[in-house]
């Protein structure tokens, strides 16, 4: 439900969107408080999955859209990036750079693994409306 | 919105260094921008090759996994590569991605050209 502390960014699903939505977000997150540092966590963060809900969860369909939703609740930056898809069975295994420069495994999965990395959590979720989600933690801290 | 411009990108000799300084962001729609210019390195079969970005770029997972195929055949043509120009924040993240055991990371252009001159 939207509320005077939520911001709703709702994108066609075309690659190159995602820089709208980290724009927004890193306005967001400034005014709140964030560092710069983490704040360019929070826009690979928020570019990779808006990139996988493009990619992945809305694969190429004309007039699928791309939904991200920024709030900030007791000290904690919210990001949830919805997408029409199913999401995925298994989660990824993260990429092994060994194995790719290699030519034993693909080039791909480096969206989630930084996720994971740069956030201090990452949900995936299906919604009641169909919908797949990818839900996005950081902590105001200092 | 249109999508990312092709990336510009000059080659210059360094010595026995090729700089590939890559102006632009660096996202999947970079692949055919990077590998014809590092295409455009071999005829002089360099051994030293270092990449320049702009501190400014947006690089995102595309960027990375062209970047990482590059990485790949500078290690089937056994050359050494270098990188600057990156942000705190992407040094953080190629280091995060394993990069850095392919590719030394150097704060300048001048560091970097000073080191790898060095090199044998």
């Amino acid at each position: 439900m939207l509320d005077d502390q939520t911001v709703e960014l709702n994108l066609p699903s075309k690659l190159g969107y995602e820089r709208i939505a980290i724009g927004g977000l890193a306005a967001f997150a400034k005014s709140v408080g964030f560092s710069s540092s983490r704040i360019e966590d929070l826009k690979t963060s928020v570019a990779e999955a808006c990139i996988n809900a493009v990619q992945h969860g809305n694969e190429g369909k004309p007039d699928a859209r791309v939904l991200v939703a920024i709030r900030f609740k007791e000290n904690t930056l919210l990001v949830s990036v919805f997408d029409e898809g199913d999401g995925f069975k298994t989660e990824p295994k993260d990429p092994v750079i060994e194995r790719i420069i290699e030519n034993l495994d693909p080039p791909v999965g480096f969206g989630i693994f930084l996720m994971k990395r740069l956030m201090d959590k990452v949900e995936f979720n299906r919604t009641s409306n169909h919908r797949h989600e990818v839900r996005m933690m950081m902590k105001l801290t200092g | 919105m249109n999508q990312q411009r092709p990336n510009e990108i000059k080659i210059e000799s360094h010595g026995d260094i090729i700089l590939l300084d890559i102006r632009g962001d660096v996202t999947a729609f970079s692949e055919p921008s990077l590998n014809n210019a590092y295409n455009g390195t071999k005829e002089s079969s360099p051994k030293k090759i270092l990449l320049q970005f702009e501190e400014t770029a947006y690089i995102n997972s595309g960027g990375i996994a062209v970047l990482i195929q590059v990485l790949a055949q500078t290690r089937r043509n056994n050359q050494k590569i270098g990188i600057t120009g990156l942000s705190n924040h992407f040094k953080k993240v190629f280091n995060m991605v394993g990069i850095t055991k392919f590719a030394t990371i150097y704060p300048t252009l001048q560091d970097a050209l000073s080191a790898m001159s060095a090199m044998s």
